[in-house]
């Protein structure tokens, strides 16, 4: 089930909402539980089993990491731990890859597995492996396996993130604060992330389709396809990650933020602290650090950058275009640690345009459908393959889009959370703004709904993740 | 107002919004057919183990929900508004308005539809037709977007390559131009369709052209009663006033007999059917919409001519402006017909043979059996 459905806001959220608030305290995490194995089970039924053996797993992993808590046993529980859920991954979203790959190196023709990847894998399976290593390192095991059931399933986060991890929310799972409040707050946090999904979000990606079923492509159309590409995968993710942050307020859970407007960086490092940002610190924490990090030789620090991101990248899904853009992100933090960071900071304008474009490139990459696909249109933004600089199809597209383009790109900016902060100060404005901001709400959630009433284009990014 | 309130309000407002949607979903009975968009509404999904375990309850229940949500036509209209005129979209889902006229863009060219519909064609000539000394003719008639597209900045393609590309591939057909004698006026501003109150310069073009002789008639203009909204009013959701739909009488038509063939043996119908005219697409009022094969006979034409007209829906409205020149027309769809069975309920012999097509069904034919 998709937060961007119909049936989520207005048949499975109220019920949900309903059942959760009615329910006594001692039960509410049940009352998660079970909603979440449902929300998970709309869709995937035959992964729920897998989901709960996983998690059944993790939690008497870290029993018993913590039993023999200062022993040899407990690091072996955790290897056990690890390699459970890495090999749970590896072998739903990675088999075929590499007998892929190894047919193709040897020859061979062994038979593909075909399985289906159960939505959300890559993150449950970080989240138990994050618990697991949290307990190892000194963080109380769960004693209820409802409660760390809870945690691992909850649907707000379940198929896209954050990533949140138990230490961050291990003590609100035991007790936590619901106030109106913070319902507010979520509801507002929700509908925004709701309305960058649907308004944005799918507008781009319905123009990204648009762009790849033409036939009529031009220099131009590849650029404007780029950056709708851009701003599609910055809308639909950050979208996500807003919903999932409103609901988890709704239900008195506090996630880590996922983005920070990450378009308006002047560096590549800058950049990857402000997107997917959960993501990011896992890595960091559970196997750059673990690895040395930069606290070794030179060549094995290099080794170490180069191994996160080649991970980041196979993280993102089974394919070559995936390992290349996580490598391409590492050969610029690389370039950048060691030369041109300095010279970056020097010139603010220059480093923004720097980082749109690489990152533009680096999701043309994210999005081929292979690696040929993804050189083809690399190429093809800079006139290769002898196209023409203009079609009439683009100029319709562009001419047809602007008004949501502008939308967009403004919209990926804090001008206009820096706007309403300055009206906010100025006499009256905040009453002024008080008052808009529930009409406009309203608004973002009728005008959601009614873009969802018609069937537009509502794509799920994350099925590969 | 202050944060309080505030918070207070919104929680209110979007836990109503919430719960009045939940339970007008659950407690509105479900509709089957929707009017606007002319179309059967999806109904609940079967709850079977089945369905449950391969995921396609799932899918089939948001279908479900889309359609029969609470509201669906508002919610569609403010979509349909909000792109036209908030986000400045030229298209809205591939419609779009200008010139008071709403119109579906048609683009791009298709070149294999156009292969397909030639094959259809030459099926028909090698089948029936070759060999017998009949005169066979073919007329394209413009889709509205041939004077409403580029001139409104909307995607189009060039319809006279279009009209070429077919010429060339059926060049046993003489071919008869109507785009000369066509405007935008002769279209319904919320529908495909062309008026048939406006037809006489293409009746007369065609009979010209294919040496028949329309006699001068007097017709009448009878005008429905009920508000004609178009195939493009619905589907495009925006507030647009309706259409007047005109039928002609008088001439050679109110003379004439109409047999169709719809159910596979010979039944009488009107000319008009205004039973019709008044239901789903009052334009089926011409020759009763869709049917695969009828005939108009002409018991008082002054000539023993006849005509067969391969056609799609645009001929339901021009057949009887040709009724004065033949004592007998037969009116094919073979959308609605296998091309392989026509011999049943036509007797192919020496009559002028027209094959009227408009560029909106040749450049997207798979329909063509």
């Amino acid at each position: 089930m998709l937060f961007s459905s119909l049936s989520f806001l207005y048949y499975f959220l109220p019920c949900v909402l309903i059942i959760y608030f009615l329910a006594p305290k001692k039960l509410k995490n049940s009352v998660l539980l079970l909603s979440s194995l449902f929300f998970y089970a709309w869709g995937e039924p035959k992964y729920v089993l897998l989901m709960l053996l996983a998690i059944l797993c993790g939690y008497l992993f870290a029993l018993l990491i913590e039993r023999y808590r200062g022993r040899r046993l407990s690091r072996l529980f955790l290897i056990l731990s690890v390699s459970l859920s890495a090999a749970i991954l590896g072998f739903f979203k990675y088999a075929d890859f590499f007998i892929q790959n190894f047919n193709a190196v040897t020859s061979l023709s062994l038979p593909l597995l075909r399985i289906a990847l159960p939505i959300g894998i890559s993150f449950y399976t970080f989240q138990l492996i994050s618990y697991t290593v949290d307990v190892y390192r000194g963080v109380p095991a769960q004693r209820s396996f409802i409660d760390l059931a809870a945690y691992i399933s909850l649907f707000p986060q379940l198929i896209a993130g954050p990533i949140v991890r138990y230490s961050q929310i291990a003590e609100q799972l035991s007790s936590r604060r619901h106030s109106l409040d913070k319902a507010a707050l979520g509801i507002r946090r929700f509908i925004l992330g709701l309305g960058k999904k649907v308004l944005i979000a799918n507008a781009m990606g319905q123009l990204c389709q648009i762009f790849r079923a033409s036939q009529d492509k031009s220099v131009l159309f590849f650029w404007l396809y780029a950056i709708a590409n851009m701003l599609h995968i910055y809308f639909d993710f950050s979208g996500y990650s807003d919903m999932a942050i409103g609901l988890g307020k709704l239900f008195g859970f506090d996630f880590p933020e996922n983005f920070n407007y990450p378009y308006i960086s002047r560096s590549v490092t800058e950049f990857w602290r402000r997107w997917h940002i959960s993501l990011g610190s896992w890595f960091r924490d559970y196997v750059y650090i673990p690895m040395g990090g930069n606290r070794v030789s030179r060549p094995r620090w290099l080794l170490n950058l180069l191994t996160v991101w080649l991970l980041t990248g196979f993280w993102h899904g089974a394919a070559w275009n995936f390992i290349v853009w996580g490598l391409f992100f590492a050969v610029f933090l690389i370039l950048e640690k060691l030369w041109l960071l300095k010279h970056l900071e020097k010139a603010p304008v220059l480093g923004r345009v720097y980082v749109l474009f690489t990152v533009m490139l680096s999701f043309i990459i994210f999005s081929a459908e292979n690696m040929g696909q993804a050189l083809s249109s690399l190429s093809s933004l800079f006139g290769a393959g002898g196209l023409p600089l203009l079609s009439a199809e683009c100029l319709y597209y562009l001419k047809s889009y602007a008004v949501l383009l502008l939308i967009a790109v403004v919209g990926a900016t804090p001008l206009p959370r820096l706007l309403l902060q300055r009206l906010g100060i100025r006499p009256g404005g905040e009453k002024l703004r008080n008052l808009l901001e529930v009409p406009a709400l309203l608004l973002i959630l009728a005008l959601s709904t009614a873009y969802l009433v018609d069937g537009s284009f509502n794509p799920f990014l994350y099925f590969r993740f | 107002m202050g944060l309080k309130p505030k918070n207070i309000l919104l929680t209110v407002l979007m836990a109503g919004a919430l719960l009045a949607g939940f339970l007008c979903c659950l407690l509105l009975p479900d509709r089957e057919f929707s009017l606007s968009e002319r179309r059967k509404l999806a109904a609940m999904p079967e709850l079977s183990a089945e369905n449950l375990l391969s995921g396609a309850f799932a899918e089939d229940f948001e279908t479900y929900v889309q359609d029969q949500f609470p509201g669906r036509e508002g919610f569609r209209s403010l979509k349909a508004l909000t792109e036209t005129y908030a986000l400045g979209k030229l298209d809205n889902n591939g419609l779009y308005l200008a010139e008071g006229h709403l119109s579906k863009l048609d683009y791009p060219l298709n070149e294999q539809m156009l292969d397909h519909a030639a094959e259809r064609f030459r099926y028909l000539y090698d089948t029936y037709l070759a060999g017998k000394g009949m005169k066979i003719y073919l007329a394209v008639i413009p889709d509205k977007n041939v004077f409403l597209a580029g001139q409104s900045g909307r995607l189009t393609y060039d319809y006279q390559a279009l009209v070429s590309a077919v010429r060339e591939k059926a060049d046993y057909m003489e071919y008869i131009d109507l785009f000369s004698v066509l405007s935008l006026d002769d279209y319904y501003r919320t529908d495909s369709h062309w008026r048939q109150e406006r037809l006489l310069p293409v009746a007369e073009r065609l009979a010209g052209a294919m040496g028949a002789e329309l006699p001068r008639a007097e017709y009448k203009e009878n005008t429905l009663d009920t508000p004609f909204f178009g195939v493009y009013s619905g589907q495009s959701a925006l507030p647009v006033s309706p259409d007047a739909l005109v039928y002609l009488t008088g001439g050679a038509i109110d003379g004439c007999t109409v047999t169709g063939y719809g159910s596979g043996s010979p039944e009488a119908m009107p000319m008009y059917d205004l039973g019709k005219g008044q239901g789903r697409d009052p334009y089926e009022l011409f020759l009763s919409g869709s049917q695969p094969v009828i005939t108009i006979e002409n018991p008082n034409a002054e000539t023993h001519r006849e005509l067969i007209i391969f056609r799609d829906s645009y001929a339901s409205a021009l057949a009887p402006l040709l009724a004065g020149a033949y004592a007998r027309i037969t009116l094919v769809d073979i959308r609605y017909v296998q091309s392989a069975a026509l011999d049943r309920f036509v007797d192919f012999d020496r009559q002028d043979v027209l094959f009227l097509y408009s560029s909106t069904l040749l450049n997207s034919s798979l329909a063509l059996r």
